[in-house]
């Protein structure tokens, strides 16, 4: 048995898990694990042809269980997932070396098992992203659901808490999927995709309807995807700091990716589009539309209202999800290209953003929003990242998120779907909105007295956050570099390709050129700096205490920071429509369940022999008469 | 096109939208005068006020956010006008069309925002909170109306907007082919220059003038200069989409200031709404004409 180049990585990872586990008390665990990420990261590289349309490659392991044959398998799709979440992994590792680990250590925190669990995560994740058949991409996505799980609750308290509610959605979701692929199998006769692939031309409509619904559920979850989207944000927003940064920026687009893999490339999204919802005007396409654009909105609006930086990150995960899915939901060339280009813009201004929240903990010890305040004079660095990183979120040129949602707004407009289309935008703004804030209450305003002395954060943080804020300038400079990996990943789940250049996409319906873009945008800053800086007098600069208060003297000790119920007027109007009413039927459907198990307990705690036999006969009369 | 002459146009289209901008803040400046029966300043009061307020002697920061705040509320607005093509110049329209002019019009408002911010002042942090909930408001709208214009003309790219509305006279403008459109559009264009009834986030009576309210020198004429780019930019982004653009400047120049003469007349009849009133509005009457707008285009 010759090892493959898939072998090679799946091998290296495997050993990085090993040494996480045996040398992971030793202090340079942190380092040796980044170096390891830093190997799977070149042995993924030796497979890069894949990103550029090269031929799948195989794994030389393969089982046969009950006639069934488990596979290993890259292609490009695997190939794009592998490499965000390997970069993922290596910059939020290398970001916890150092500094954040003792702390992190000091304040009682056990680094064995954070670096073992994010060791697990990228391991089973790379298992998933290879499955060769829909039995291992079942193993594979019950040991991405456990490594998560692992990662999230390993803070304890509340985090432990919003874990056991992931475990909870994920386990339904493992169900669902599990329903499904026994579907599949009934009705193919096997799990390998082949044959799946030509089965599903032939399935009955009530048959791909089950179908969808199963699949589109159990992996939706993972996704957030509303209305199963209440865990996300928790759990999130309490893992430890790196690792926040990495579930951010990948985890939830394992989601994605199976949706990809067995919606989009196995069923087809022609043949979801024939499913129509008897006595409306919509398809499951348009409902799958539909969901996505609610998982924009919703969310979005949620972060809006969070006080704590990092609960405000994880919500407009989730919303960022939705743009995700609508692109490839959409599925003409651009949107489907846009819906996945966002999946790799995403990864690095969430990681970035979730860093540069952490950075600030980690120096004021808080991400309480009403709690800080004016620190860009003390972490102009960390402001830098914080503010590339919302632009890119936003959705604003010059940042590579621009370019992802130009092109699923272009295929919105280009469909003529104008509620979608507006729904998308609308999403845009509350993230405007929403980021403003985020930045505004810890950065700017009135610097707080007690951090007067709060220094810059610390080299070890701060390079692997200037090398993804790089990424986010320059992927938004040359989408091209992305784009070229996005088409081939288009090509492999047979969606079409749109025509794409270094600095954008051209089309007859209007192209876009991000080189001349950002050009110009910074040739007008300069412009605008000479103007500035020469045609104006010399400025002084005062202390912030120095400012217009109404005729009144500030002092340290006064207040003047405008941040809490920022967006008061807005709120006047849509505040009432906040009601709270995914959490109430979440807590309907526990109650209920509590409910149901209360009386099966009550039934057989009595241990009433007539009352069960009675029962019993009443069931076999009802049964034979019916 | 040769680079030459490539880049004497985008040199060109923002100095140009610059004087025409300072015209049209004389012209705001006279019809308020008008209807309050002054007389009105003189013809080159807009070029006074801008070379006074960069020469004063107090020029007060607050820190190199605040500054940088101001280059980019300016060099924004010159970077989105060489989007916007004008007769005889197209600049770089064809390179980034109007989704990206919509985007990149936003980011003088993030400059002047971060500006803002680093101001520490609670009335300055309180009107760009309502400035972003009032773009919020007439965004919506705005997003809709561009949507429809887009889909009937079957492309992105402003210079073929323009030139498919040229193709027939007067009968193929979209004001004439799209009217409900253009009536939600003129709505969500008046909330978008931030004129009265919908100045919520100057307010100079509530917060002291909001944004504005640190700014001194040089950095209230940055503002100045971004008003006049920002009467600009509005008034021709509404003729390129329902007026057919200009074939030459002198219709150009005259559809761009009759059209924004519309809401400023207006403006300086009303008093000021409050801000859930003026999402209630926009989120109601132009969304409303802006769907059957593009329920007709469909």
């Amino acid at each position: 048995m010759t090892l493959t180049l898939l072998d090679e990585l799946l091998l290296f990872s495997g050993v990085t898990v090993l040494v996480a586990m045996l040398l992971g008390r030793r202090l340079p665990a942190g380092w040796m694990v980044t170096i390891l990420y830093g190997i799977q990261l070149l042995a993924l590289m030796k497979m890069a042809p894949l990103g550029y349309g090269g031929e799948p490659i195989s794994s030389a392991l393969t089982f046969e269980v009950m006639g069934q044959t488990l596979s290993w398998r890259f292609d490009a799709l695997s190939w794009y997932f592998a490499l965000i979440t390997l970069g993922s992994a290596l910059l939020s590792s290398w970001y916890a070396c150092g500094e954040w680990e003792q702390r992190f250590r000091q304040s009682g925190g056990n680094l064995w098992l954070f670096h073992l669990a994010m060791t697990l995560n990228v391991f089973s994740m790379l298992i998933l992203l290879a499955s060769g058949d829909l039995l291992s991409l079942f193993i594979g996505w019950e040991l991405v659901s456990w490594a998560g799980f692992l990662l999230m609750a390993m803070a304890g308290g509340v985090a432990t808490k919003a874990a056991m509610r992931y475990i909870t959605y994920a386990m339904a979701g493992a169900m669902a999927i599990f329903g499904g692929i026994a579907l599949v199998y009934v009705s193919a006769g096997s799990l390998q995709y082949e044959a799946i692939l030509t089965a599903a031309s032939q399935m009955s409509t009530a048959h791909l309807w089950m179908l969808v619904i199963l699949f589109g559920a159990g992996f939706g979850i993972k996704m957030g995807l509303m209305p199963f989207h209440l865990w996300q944000a928790p759990a999130y927003a309490e893992t430890p700091g790196p690792g926040s940064a990495f579930l951010g920026a990948i985890s939830s687009r394992m989601g994605l990716f199976a949706i990809l893999l067995v919606l989009v490339k196995l069923f087809g999204i022609v043949n979801i589009d024939s499913l129509k919802i008897p006595f409306t005007l919509i398809d499951a396409r348009d409902l799958l539309a539909w969901i996505a654009v609610f998982t924009i909105i919703f969310p979005t609006f949620t972060a809006m209202k969070q006080n704590d930086a990092r609960q405000l990150l994880a919500w407009h995960g989730i919303g960022q999800g939705g743009y995700m899915l609508l692109g490839l939901v959409v599925a003409d060339a651009m949107g489907a290209a846009g819906g996945l280009l966002h999946v790799f813009n995403h990864a690095t201004y969430q990681a970035a953003l979730f860093m540069a929240v952490t950075a600030v903990i980690h120096r004021t010890g808080t991400a309480d929003l009403n709690k800080l305040g004016g620190l860009v004079v003390r972490m102009p660095l960390t402001f830098m990242v914080l503010l590339v990183g919302i632009i890119g979120l936003a959705g604003l040129p010059p940042m590579n998120g621009f370019v992802s949602k130009w092109l699923v707004y272009r295929s919105l407009l280009n469909e003529g779907m104008p509620l979608l289309f507006v729904a998308a935008v609308i999403g845009t703004l509350g993230t405007i909105l929403s980021v403003y804030k985020l930045i505004h209450n810890i950065f700017l305003g009135q610097l707080r007295i007690e951090h007067d002395n709060v220094k810059e954060a610390p080299w070890s943080m701060m390079i692997p956050m200037l090398i993804l804020a790089a990424i986010i300038f320059i992927t938004g400079l040359l989408p091209g570099i992305p784009l070229a990996w996005v088409a081939s990943v288009q090509q492999a789940v047979g969606l079409p390709v749109s025509d794409y250049t270094l600095g954008g996409v051209e089309s007859a319906s209007g192209s876009l050129d991000m080189i001349w873009v950002i050009g110009v945008l910074f040739a007008g800053f300069g412009i605008g700096a000479l103007i500035f800086y020469f045609a104006g007098g010399r400025s002084k600069r005062v202390h912030q205490l120095d400012n217009y208060a109404g005729g009144h003297f500030l002092t340290a000790d006064v207040r003047y920071q405008y941040s809490d119920n920022f967006y008061a007027g807005l709120m006047h109007l849509i505040g009432g429509w906040y009601r709270g009413s995914f959490l109430w039927l979440e807590q309907s459907v526990k109650s209920l369940v509590e409910f149901l198990s209360l009386g099966m307990q009550g039934l057989y705690r009595r241990a009433n022999a007539e009352f069960y036999l009675l029962s019993t006969a009443l069931f076999v009369i009802a049964w034979v008469v019916i | 096109m040769a680079p030459m002459e490539l880049i004497i146009e985008l040199l060109l289209m923002p100095l140009v939208a610059f004087v025409v901008g300072m015209m049209m803040v004389l012209m705001m400046r006279r019809i308020a005068a008008k209807l309050q029966r002054r007389i009105g300043p003189p013809f080159f009061q807009p070029l006074y006020d801008i070379v006074k307020l960069h020469s004063k002697q107090t020029q007060i920061s607050h820190g190199l956010i605040h500054d940088i705040g101001i280059v980019m509320a300016m060099g924004g607005y010159i970077a989105a006008e060489t989007l916007l093509p004008v007769p005889g110049m197209t600049g770089i329209a064809e390179k980034g069309g109007i989704i990206t002019l919509l985007y990149l019009m936003m980011i003088p408002s993030l400059g002047l925002a971060l500006g803002v911010g680093q101001c520490a002042n609670p009335n300055g942090s309180i009107g760009i909170a309502r400035a972003l909930t009032a773009m919020l408001a007439y965004d919506i709208p705005l997003v809709i109306v561009i949507f429809g214009v887009a889909y009937a003309a079957g492309t992105t790219n402003l210079v073929d907007i323009i030139a498919v509305q040229q193709a027939g006279g007067f009968e193929t403008w979209g004001a004439v082919q799209m009217p409900v459109l253009a009536i939600a559009g003129l709505i969500a264009m008046h909330a978008s220059l931030g004129k009265q009834p919908f100045e919520i986030y100057i307010a100079p009576a509530e917060i002291a003038t909001g944004p504005m309210v640190e700014m001194s020198g040089k950095y209230l004429g940055g503002l100045f200069v971004m008003q006049c780019f920002q009467l600009y930019t509005t008034s021709v982004l509404y003729v390129s989409l329902f007026l057919g653009g200009g074939t030459t400047w002198f219709d150009f120049l005259l559809k761009s200031f009759l059209v924004l003469a519309i809401p400023v007349s207006i403006a300086y009849l009303f008093p000021r709404y409050r801000t859930e009133d003026l999402l209630r509005l926009m989120w109601k009457w132009p969304v409303m004409l802006g769907l059957i707008g593009v329920a007709f285009v469909l």
